[in-house]
């Protein structure tokens, strides 16, 4: 036997002989665990099911090969939307169920409590939704990575479409907390420096059910748009009765976050409107349009914006952990730091200054399509990352 | 001046729709002496059934007619398989009994109906806007200030007019003796408390295309309710119109002028009554 | 039928030896119902001894949590000091609250405390720079107990001090139920107005045994905020308040030691079913409701009552 030939024979011996040992030692390990604690029931429930929608895909679509030939086990718990029962239940998945990352978090406020516990418990934190920009700036920390599209890159892409359009004043209606507030101040920032004029703003509170006052100061002002900060049922609301006034005709309304919930729950009467989706399950590569199929054939409704953010996050995870060949923490976040990812709506890249992910950012408008039962976001314009992601550490761009 | 038309439109109607929130939360108290926590359910009961009905038969008006005789009902078979072996016990016992019905309903709800918020469309008849002398304004809005008004005015001749009415207000007054002369109080409790919860439904059928049937609309509208009673008096259907008009009128114009402070001036007004004439405006001094 | 005395040490044994016994998360599980009792506990002062209803006061419990999170996070003070700062902040705004509130009595008070527990929430909600708005204080650290003393980082030092708190408190609050004081406030409770025409004044009683609650409720604020490293208003909503009366009917009203054991099994049956089901609440509801019809004793006046017959 030739020198060549009995290389080629051991090393295929070699590789036989080893193969169940590389499975025996994946198996001893167990498998990777990835706890969700999200808001399942309570006024927020819909967006923790569309974290959980988006981890069954993906768990189905990855359980033939799992992660290093490790499956992957995903713990959910519910939360109810409250930081108290977030902080608990994140705490039984770390010390009881030893999970190593946590995801699916809903509300920012849920979101500061638990992260700021990862650096203790030495988890990684994995924000699909959260969109406070405290998160990557004041209350950054080394656990903490955020996927998703933050709420001041939303505005961003949104003063960005509408420095182009014709449009010139503006009324911002913000609900009177947090993300209200500081979008409505993000976007007066960038749209003033556009040279264009917010004629108003206000601050209703959280849960509203009649906006009528709002909508004749909206009227009166004579503002071209009004920029909409308030969380799904109040804009839900908000756009019922701005129809009803008929107000939408005369002022458009334009969203922060254009998103799914409220076009079915609105319907046609939101026709029109226009704003920032972080995942629009429009967009047209090959890779999403099969993701979209995949997710319908599963769930039989179509991908809204978490539940697109949230598989693009364990997508990356996933890809990430193998890189780093060992589901070690620190081992993981130095692998996942300055690394590229391809997802669902363009490049994505994972800065290592504060791990927000670069990605593009995205105007779209409210459409009728006949092929879907409900509106559908149109994309208008797709943006690069570097220019709707803010500076570093921080919530201003250049 | 058309402004100030809208404006008081827009209290007119908010106040028709806290009208039928409250009514049947004022009676309740009033007549069975028990804070019904649960009355917020009822009301989201209410709009979501209305979305049933309304996707069922294509129309809206059936909704208005369907709708709260099943709630009452509910209403009324909850009263008597639970509350009603209560009674004579102290109060807490059956504010909280109430508390956990509403936990229970609200959960079955999310159960039955799933979390995403239904929209429900005024009938064609009331869709679209009016023009009032330069001013828009939405048909709907106009028929909630009609309808409370016209449930109002029922309720109120029903309690003072009708022979029923008038075993109720005995009830109300001394029901130890109102039994000792023939009243079946326990049967006129259920009815109250049916006809109360029924008033709820009614008022989430009337609030549903406004608002869309959603969960959390029941806690959202509680603590409203329960200023507008405290305010009005519990107990009294001319104080919940009182109150309804007072708390419609500071929020609609609270969210055009001071829209920050407005809840916090409704809380003062709220605790300035309670301390000062607890009886409310027109409730009756116990 | 064992004595009170028994089962009391029994329980402070137990809870000296639980530490080793249980794992870490079970560890921690324990701390928040603790924390949870002692909040439930401080409610039956007022509710079960006295007789008044309140839906404000975890507004209490809130202000504790926010004064003891700003102490640890800006002065770095050990928490002792946070703990005071806590129950002392609970205490000054339940004088003017209670001097209003209690000019009520019944529903009427009850109504006026979710009032003032409202606008605290909302000012919380709202004073962005101060409370952190609708984000709340993240990031709370725990400092060591003394200047320079043993740290209380691990979940064990912090269980023994909670569990330190709560014991002491309960003794403190079975002393105020057992004292000429006490029993006057339960005089007020069977009868109130038998009370004012005997010649007493019911109002400075009532004041005092609500901030007496109040300060306890902020205790136990005050000792969740570095547990669970966060201040938020959710905190402070009237909702929790509803839960901590369901914790004092749950485990048995006006016997301190039952709200206890009632916080602990509402918080358990929502740990366990909540795993297996989002609807969680339904279950949680109907054994409510049970045991407001069947058992109004709650679990320890049921097990006293039982006891008795025995």
């Amino acid at each position: 036997m030739r020198r060549r030939d009995f290389l080629k024979v051991a090393g295929g011996a070699a590789v036989g002989v080893s193969a169940p040992i590389y499975l025996r030692t994946a198996w001893a390990q167990g498998p990777i665990k990835i706890g969700m604690p999200a808001a399942l029931s309570g006024s927020n429930a819909q967006y923790g099911i569309q974290a959980r929608r988006a981890a069954e895909l993906f768990a189905r679509d990855i359980k033939a090969k799992g992660i290093l030939g490790r499956p992957v086990e995903f713990i959910y718990e519910d939360t109810g939307g409250d930081p108290a029962t977030a902080v608990r239940k994140a705490q039984k998945l770390v010390e009881k169920d030893g999970v190593k990352f946590l995801t699916g978090v809903v509300l920012s406020s849920e979101a500061l409590a638990v992260s700021a516990k990862c650096p203790e418990w030495k988890v990684v934190f994995m924000s699909t939704i959260n969109g406070a920009g405290a998160l990557t700036a004041k209350a950054f920390h080394r656990y903490f990575f955020r996927v998703n599209t933050s709420g001041p890159m939303g505005a961003r892409a949104v003063s960005l479409y509408l420095a182009e359009s014709p449009m010139k004043r503006f009324f911002a209606l913000g609900s009177d907390y947090a993300w209200g507030r500081d979008s409505v101040g993000s976007f007066t920032t960038q749209i003033t420096a556009a040279k264009k004029e917010v004629v108003g703003t206000d601050f209703p509170p959280v849960g509203t059910k009649d906006f009528a006052s709002y909508i004749a100061k909206i009227r009166q002002s004579r503002a071209d748009g009004v920029y909409l900060v308030l969380p799904g049922q109040d804009a839900t609301i908000y756009l019922k009765q701005a129809h009803q006034f008929g107000l939408n005709r005369e002022v458009k309304p334009i969203m922060e976050i254009l998103e799914l919930e409220n076009m079915k729950a609105v319907g046609d009467a939101m026709v029109g409107a226009i704003g920032s989706s972080r995942y629009p399950f429009t967009v047209d590569t090959p890779k999403n349009r099969d993701f979209v199929k995949r997710f319908h054939d599963l769930h039989g409704i179509y991908p809204d914006m978490f539940d697109g953010e949230t598989y693009e996050g364990l997508e990356w995870l996933a890809q990430v952990i193998g890189k780093a060949g060992t589901d070690d923490v620190e081992k993981v976040i130095d692998a996942w730091e300055d690394s590229s990812y391809e997802g669902l709506e363009g490049p994505f890249f994972m800065r290592k200054c504060d791990h927000q992910a670069v990605q593009p950012g995205f105007a779209v408008e409210c459409v009728k399509d006949p092929k879907y039962p409900h509106p559908i976001p149109r994309i208008l314009a797709t943006y690069p990352g570097e220019k709707v992601t803010p500076k570093c550490r921080t919530e201003e761009f250049s | 001046m058309a402004n100030l038309l809208e404006q008081l439109l827009n209290a007119l109607a908010l106040a028709g729709l806290l009208f039928l929130v409250s009514a049947g939360l004022s009676l309740v108290f009033g007549i069975l002496r028990v804070v019904n926590f649960a009355h917020g359910v009822f009301y989201m009961l209410g709009a979501y059934l209305g979305f049933t009905t309304v996707a069922l038969s294509g129309w809206f008006w059936p909704a208005l007619v369907v709708v709260p005789p099943v709630v009452g009902v509910l209403g009324a078979l909850l009263e008597s398989s639970t509350l009603r072996f209560i009674y004579r016990r102290p109060p807490i016992y059956q504010l909280l009994l109430t508390f956990g019905l509403a936990l229970i309903l609200e959960e079955s709800i999310r159960v039955l109906y799933g979390p995403t918020a239904k929209g429900v469309e005024p009938p064609p008849l009331l869709q679209g806007a009016i023009d009032l002398g330069g001013v828009l304004y939405p048909r709907y809005r106009l028929f909630l200030v009609v309808l409370g008004c016209t449930v109002g005015v029922a309720v109120w001749l029903f309690l003072s007019r009708t022979r029923a009415g008038l075993v109720i207000r005995a009830v109300a007054q001394n029901s130890e003796m109102a039994d000792c002369l023939g009243a079946d109080v326990a049967r006129v409790r259920t009815l109250v408390f049916g006809a109360a919860c029924a008033l709820a439904g009614l008022g989430g059928v009337a609030a549903a295309p406004m608002t869309t049937a959603y969960l959390g609309m029941g806690i959202n509208v509680i603590v409203d309710a329960f200023v507008v009673v405290v305010i009005g008096g519990l107990g009294s259907i001319g104080g919940s119109m009182a109150g309804s008009l007072i708390v419609g009128a500071a929020q609609t114009w609270g969210a055009f002028y001071l829209p920050e402070t407005a809840m916090v001036i409704m809380y003062a007004v709220m605790g300035a009554i309670l301390v000062f004439r607890p009886w409310g405006l027109f409730g009756e001094e116990e | 039928m064992i004595p009170s005395r028994l089962w009391a040490l029994a329980a402070l044994v137990a809870l000296a030896v639980v530490p080793w016994v249980l794992a870490r998360h079970q560890l921690s599980l324990l701390t928040d119902l603790l924390i949870a009792g002692l909040f439930a506990m401080s409610l039956d002062l007022i509710m079960g001894y006295t007789g008044m209803v309140s839906f404000g006061h975890a507004a209490y419990f809130g202000l504790g949590a926010y004064a003891s999170a700003l102490v640890l996070l800006h002065f770095a003070q050990p928490v002792p000091v946070a703990l005071l700062a806590g129950a002392v902040l609970a205490g000054a705004v339940a004088v003017p609250v209670g001097w209003f509130s209690t000019r009520a009595t019944g529903i009427y008070f009850a109504m006026l405390t979710l009032a003032f527990a409202q606008f605290l929430y909302t000012v919380a909600y709202k004073w962005r720079d101060l409370t952190g708005g609708s984000d709340g204080i993240a990031g709370v650290p725990k400092t060591p107990l003394f200047w320079g003393g043993p740290s209380l980082a691990s979940s064990r030092a912090f269980y023994f001090l909670v569990a330190a708190c709560v014991v002491l408190s309960l003794f403190v609050c079975r002393a105020v139920v057992r004292s000429p004081f006490g029993r006057a406030l339960q005089a007020i409770r069977e009868n109130e107005r038998r009370f004012t025409s005997l010649g007493r004044d019911p109002r400075p009683f009532k004041l005092v045994v609500f901030v007496i609650a109040a300060v306890f409720a902020g205790l136990a604020g005050a000792l969740f905020a570095p547990f669970r490293g966060f201040a938020s208003p959710e905190v402070m909503f009237w909702v929790f308040s509803g839960q901590g009366l369901m914790m004092v009917i749950m485990g048995g009203i006006g016997t301190l030691v039952g709200p206890v054991l009632g916080a602990m099994l509402f918080i358990l049956i929502q740990e366990v079913l909540s795993s297996y089901t989002e609807h969680w609440m339904i279950f949680t509801g109907v054994v409510f409701v049970l045991i407001v019809i069947f058992l109004p004793g709650g679990l320890v006046g049921t097990a006293r009552r039982l006891g008795a017959r025995g």
